[in-house]
């Protein structure tokens, strides 16, 4: 095999050039998406314009603060609803109907197939919301981040990436055990909701949860902390090993799940 | 010669969820599940060489489908050995699926909504086909399938057939090896049948391609395939010359016979068992060597306007040999 990466870069590409294709296919569809998109994102602020409207500061967090962790939030959203969620759904699908056969039946790696398979283009929206967010987080701080705090927060939320497609993927791979994972998705969905308050906000067995357990904190404080310029280091170092530790653990459980698979009908 | 494909002592079990049905076995499976085990492929063994045309014969849940998933690496077996051109299937190698392709008549690969031809491009990357040579594929499916106003238009307004055509293209873009072809014409008419079996016979030709497929149209088989591999729960009934296969099981033939004015079903039955009789055609039952007194008898004292010899329709020698299997299978008592 010469080069795989460079392989995978052009199968990439291909992938997403059929993906953009299926979406100007239905323009109406491609349209409607982008105002829906819109729409989505200016009604997610209104909580936060409340909130804030009758105190100064959220459990330790100012407006201009919790800004940045709804910025994330919304990046974080664009990229699950973008790229993440539509490719791994399909694979439910596939299990459904059988014709995973068809991307096991490829010469690559079937995680990789599967996890390119469908974007979303619409939803780059989203970068651009988050980038508002948080040029009005810090207007609002009076101040503005510093190259090294850019550049650890575009770290940690590399993380928060891995971390988010790494869960999906134990999810999905429920589907080869049970084929309809519907509700799990929706549940998913309602949990990760929660992101969009700064992890201060909760208490207790709540808190713990969405520190270790599903690391909601991971996703959108800790990134948000980097650009503030206020991340301890073992947060860095735990946000790293908690990325690597999820995508391992999800890695062994597709694979092991795709063994499994016993290809429906006939 | 060593064989592309080689199997030995292949076996594939299933657990099977069972429940009777009610409310109440419902209710009690949740918490205690009975699991049945389902023997699909009971240790088969079969070797195939390079370019050969085998058809892959058995009734519903015979267990062929299940063979050619083990073949292609989509299941692993519970024991016994596969290798397929040297490589050993279930480690899905990506030097063995370049070889390889499994195309599944009730599956399609083809992505819905986009034209074929996305298909045919996004195969190309994946299978690392260099430009020029896809180019020469595609330029010789085109033509041998007659795609040219197909690829251009979304999967989903092509027909059932039109839709094959371009699964076949799809999965010909890599120029496997061997092709395992599972009910590749099932739902297709009679003319798109035809064409479907000659584009494949061609491609075995050209290509020098070993084929192994499962049909349940006879005619499938009896066009495309010297060779039969005849399989009924899970064990090899037969495997041999397709024709040897219905000398064994039925060595008589057929003699249709038409007149040029009625005959009573009576005089029919003096020369041979009466298969079917109407006013203008009937057919006789003759034993192999008692053709030729029955020909020239018949010839003699009928008003014989035509006459042909035939063998035995497939369908009913297959479904002879499966009855036949079954009591033994049944009882555990040989075979006749």
């Amino acid at each position: 095999m010469r080069r795989p990466l460079a392989r995978y870069g052009r199968l990439l590409l291909v992938q997403l050039r059929a993906s953009v294709l299926l979406g100007m296919q239905y323009r109406a569809d491609f349209l409607l998406d982008g105002v829906v998109e819109v729409f989505w994102v200016a009604t997610a602020i209104v909580p936060l314009l409340v909130v804030f409207a009758a105190r100064p500061s959220v459990a330790g967090w100012r407006f201009g603060e919790a800004l940045m962790v709804m910025g994330w939030f919304t990046f974080l959203e664009g990229v699950l609803e973008g790229t993440i969620s539509p490719s791994l759904i399909s694979v439910v699908e596939h299990i459904r109907k059988g014709t995973l056969d068809f991307v096991l039946l490829k010469p690559a790696d079937a995680q990789f197939l599967v996890s390119t398979a469908r974007i979303q283009p619409w939803r780059a929206l989203n970068v651009l919301t988050a980038l508002v967010l948080f040029a009005w987080g810090f207007r609002a701080l009076g101040r503005g981040p510093s190259a090294g705090a850019v550049a650890l927060a575009a770290v940690t939320m590399l993380s928060a990436v891995v971390v988010l497609y790494s869960l999906w993927l134990l999810a999905v791979s429920a589907a080869f055990y049970v084929v309809r994972i519907d509700n799990l998705s929706h549940l998913f969905n309602a949990v990760f909701d929660a992101a969009r308050w700064p992890i201060d906000v909760f208490h207790g067995a709540v808190r713990f949860t969405f520190t270790f357990v599903l690391p909601l904190a991971l996703m959108t404080t800790v990134p948000s902390r980097a650009l503030l310029g206020v991340l301890p280091l073992r947060s860095l170092v735990g946000s790293l090993a908690g990325a690597a530790l999820t995508f391992a653990l999800s890695r062994v459980v597709w694979k092991a799940s795709i063994g499994r698979y016993t290809s429906a009908g006939g | 010669m060593t064989s592309i494909l080689r199997v030995r002592a292949l076996r594939k079990e299933f657990a099977v969820h069972e429940r009777p049905p009610g409310v109440a076995a419902a209710l009690r499976s949740m918490l205690h599940r009975e699991y049945k085990k389902i023997v699909a492929v009971d240790g088969i063994a079969l070797d195939i060489q390079p370019g050969e045309r085998v058809g892959f014969l058995g009734p519903n849940g015979a267990g062929k489908t299940t063979a050619l998933k083990i073949f292609s690496g989509l299941l692993h077996p519970t024991s016994g050995e596969v290798l397929v051109d040297g490589h050993e299937p279930r480690r899905r190698e990506d030097a063995f699926l370049k070889k390889i392709m499994l195309v599944l008549g009730q599956k399609q690969q083809l992505l819905w909504d986009l034209p074929p031809s996305e298909t045919f491009e996004l195969n190309r990357a994946v299978y690392d086909v260099p430009r020029a040579q896809y180019e020469a594929t595609m330029r010789e499916l085109t033509a041998l399938l007659g795609l040219e106003d197909l690829v251009k238009r979304p999967s989903r307004t092509l027909s059932l057939g039109e839709r094959m055509k371009c699964e076949l293209a799809a999965a010909l873009v890599h120029r496997p090896r061997v092709l395992f072809l599972d009910e590749p014409t099932i739902g297709l008419d009679v003319s798109m049948q035809a064409t479907v079996r000659d584009f494949v016979k061609r491609y075995n030709e050209q290509h020098g391609a070993t084929l192994l497929l499962t049909s349940h149209y006879m005619e499938d088989v009896a066009q495309l395939c010297p060779r039969v591999i005849v399989i009924d729960r899970g064990a090899i009934l037969y495997d041999g010359a397709l024709g040897d296969l219905v000398t064994r099981i039925r060595p008589d033939r057929r003699i249709v016979l038409r007149f040029s004015r009625p005959v009573a079903e009576s005089d029919l039955a003096a020369l041979a068992t009466v298969v079917r009789h109407s006013a203008g055609e009937s057919v006789l039952q003759v034993p192999k060597e008692a053709v030729n007194a029955v020909v020239g008898r018949a010839l003699a004292n009928l008003p014989v306007s035509d006459l042909t010899v035939q063998s035995p329709p497939l369908e009913e020698v297959m479904s002879e040999l499966f009855a036949r299997n079954r009591p033994r299978a049944a009882t555990g008592e040989a075979p006749p």
